[in-house]
């Protein structure tokens, strides 16, 4: 079942469209250039601690960096909270069987969540998603909101892109990339929604909620960043393309060495935000307009 | 224990009514014009150009809602004076948000257990908008008697709503969110129910509201603010809007039409342009109107307080 939004043609040409090749010595020199940046930010940290930089931390740092300074409250699962982990896998699932619409998607991978969670319990394999355990545990009332949200996020995605035009193989909701710069305690955390390969590599579709500001562009070239560190011989990707379903708005980051540098750049100042947040927490004390002025903020 | 919802052939007949109703016939669903949503933006953005000119420098986005336009349309100092009314859970809202949860239940899984217990149970992992609070904290008997309502809201839906196939491509709680002028107007909304694969060629989505309420005038905006939304966020006009009221099974259906989307347009210009007067902090106009009386900003309102006066000599008049 093939469907797709009147824009999802020309995304999906965005999408496979080439992008400025960054070349491996190109890619090698952020990278270097990165670790001689970031290790002497993160190296105030107290021993055996850790900056874990995902994207939610990086946006915070740029858009609120004074939220960095309040504790961070415990994960609690939710409907909302879930919805993207339930819904790739769905339309991990549409796209391997044809005919398969997002909401039976759903219903399939949270009935087989919840089998594997009551399975997990009798004899610890196969290991569930991180969801089944509270999902299965739930009411009925509260598993249908979780049903509802998780099918309308699948079908917006199911539905923004041109499926059948995509080379494959096309990988949905992989392994988030994680890089950890030698002799240093950061850790650089980027995800990224679908992944295809193209002729110049391989292209990203990155989904958003709400709406894109003027933060989006760098929001997309960390995920560039994140891939690109982690890549390996596949080198950089071409293209990161942001979508925003809510607002129907599309942004796309045609990846180059300058965007590459920039978002290291970025990823400099959001570590050294945090730190300094989490050295002001540990402190007790009240300093934040110092705090985050010295990190360029 | 209540007894289980589940669709039963005496609502097949009637859910089957419903469902070609918003259906309509598939050859006459109009093309999709390439043109007309980047049209209608630059529509609103050429009509509200001088209102953002007028924001002051580092006031957040102005939001257009359903309801902050209904209000500022109504009066500009009624608009002010909702905002600055502290939020409160009434029974009415309470009964909406739970009805809202079954209905969502309904269409993502074609069945209901205990009504009350489904709706309460999905509150409870949602998001926190007071309404749990204001439920848990209700006497056993008003507690009961919500539960009661509830119950034959829920009853209605089972009976007038079939399952629907999933080649519907069924969406609950969809948000729209599309920035104007770079962002400093936002029009918004939630829509309850949005049906029918979107499709480049051919109108082909269906947006339903639901309502646990009486009938009211502004829902006919409400819907047509949706269609413009999603005009505008999906590049395609939906070829139906619906309102589907659970107190007794009424669904009012209608084309859209690029009547209704002009006239939608037109009715966010007005009140986005009060909005953005409103929020450069211009003194508000005060309309009176029949609904004064239920204003909570009457008593600082000379204006508002002679309509309430005048009123009184002619006679009541029922809120709508």
């Amino acid at each position: 079942m093939m469907v797709r939004l009147p824009r999802a043609t020309a995304v999906t040409e965005e999408l496979l469209a080439a992008g400025p090749a960054v070349g491996a010595e190109a890619l090698s020199q952020v990278r270097d250039r990165l670790v001689a940046a970031v290790s002497p930010v993160v190296a105030d940290l107290p021993a055996g601690e850790r900056l874990v930089l995902d994207g939610f931390r990086f946006s915070t740092a740029l858009r609120h960096p004074e939220r960095c300074v309040e504790g961070s409250t415990p994960f609690v699962p939710s409907p909302a909270t879930c919805r993207r982990a339930v819904g790739l896998a769905a339309v991990d699932r549409c796209l391997r069987r044809r005919g398969t619409s997002p909401a039976e998607a759903v219903a399939e991978v949270l009935r087989c969540g919840a089998e594997d969670a009551a399975g997990a319990e009798r004899d610890a394999a196969p290991r569930p998603p991180w969801w089944a355990r509270w999902y299965g545990g739930l009411p009925a009332g509260a598993r249908a909101a979780v049903a509802a949200e998780a099918t309308t996020w699948a079908t917006q995605l199911w539905t923004a892109l041109d499926w059948e035009a995509l080379p494959r193989p096309v990988v949905v909701g992989a392994r988030d990339d994680w890089w950890e710069p030698p002799r240093s305690r950061l850790t650089v955390r980027t995800r990224a929604e679908v992944r295809v390969r193209t002729s110049d590599g391989q292209a990203l579709v990155v989904v958003k909620s709400g709406v894109p500001d003027g933060t989006s562009r760098s929001e997309l070239a960390f995920v560039a960043l994140g891939a690109s560190l982690c890549s390996g011989a596949a080198g950089a990707p071409a293209r990161v393309v942001g979508l925003w379903p809510a607002a129907g708005a599309v942004r796309v980051v045609a990846v180059s060495a300058r965007v590459l540098h920039g978002a290291a750049d970025e990823v400099v100042s959001a570590s050294a935000t945090w730190v300094d947040a989490h050295l002001e927490r540990a402190d007790g004390r009240s300093r934040p307009e110092q705090a985050l002025s010295s990190t360029g903020t | 224990m209540r007894s289980s919802l589940a669709r039963h052939p005496a609502g097949r007949s009637r859910g089957d009514t419903l469902l070609a109703r918003l259906r309509g016939d598939a050859g006459s669903r109009p093309a999709v014009d390439p043109g007309l949503a980047g049209g209608l933006r630059d529509w609103l953005e050429d009509e509200l150009s001088e209102a953002v000119a007028g924001l002051p420098d580092g006031t957040g986005p102005v939001r257009v809602t359903k309801d902050a336009l209904d209000q500022v349309l109504v009066c500009e100092a009624h608009f002010l004076s909702e905002r600055r009314q502290p939020r409160q859970v009434t029974t009415e809202m309470a009964r909406g948000t739970l009805v809202d949860l079954l209905f969502r239940q309904w269409v993502t899984t074609g069945a209901m257990g205990d009504a009350w217990e489904d709706a309460v149970c999905a509150l409870r992992v949602g998001r926190d908008d007071g309404v749990l609070g204001f439920v848990e904290q209700l006497a056993p008997d008003a507690r009961a008697r919500l539960a009661a309502e509830v119950e034959e809201h829920a009853a209605r839906i089972a009976e007038c709503w079939p399952i629907l196939a999933p080649s519907w491509m069924a969406r609950t709680q969809e948000r729209l969110d599309v920035p104007l002028a770079g962002g400093r107007i936002r029009l918004a909304g939630v829509v309850d129910l949005a049906i029918g694969a979107p499709s480049a060629g051919q109108a082909s989505v269906c947006i339903v509201e639901v309502k646990s309420g009486r009938r009211r005038l502004e829902h006919r905006g409400d819907v047509h603010l949706y269609a413009l939304l999603e005009t505008l966020r999906s590049g395609a006009p939906p070829f139906r809007v619906a309102t589907f009221y659970t107190a007794d099974g009424e669904i009012d259906v209608e084309p859209v039409g690029r009547d209704v989307l002009l006239g939608a347009l037109h009715r966010v210009v007005a009140g986005t342009t009060k909005l953005c007067r409103m929020a450069a902090g211009a003194e508000p106009d005060r309309t009176p109107n029949p609904l004064c009386g239920w204003c909570p900003g009457l008593a600082d309102c000379v204006p508002g307080r002679r309509q309430v006066e005048d009123s009184t000599h002619t006679g009541p008049v029922t809120r709508p």
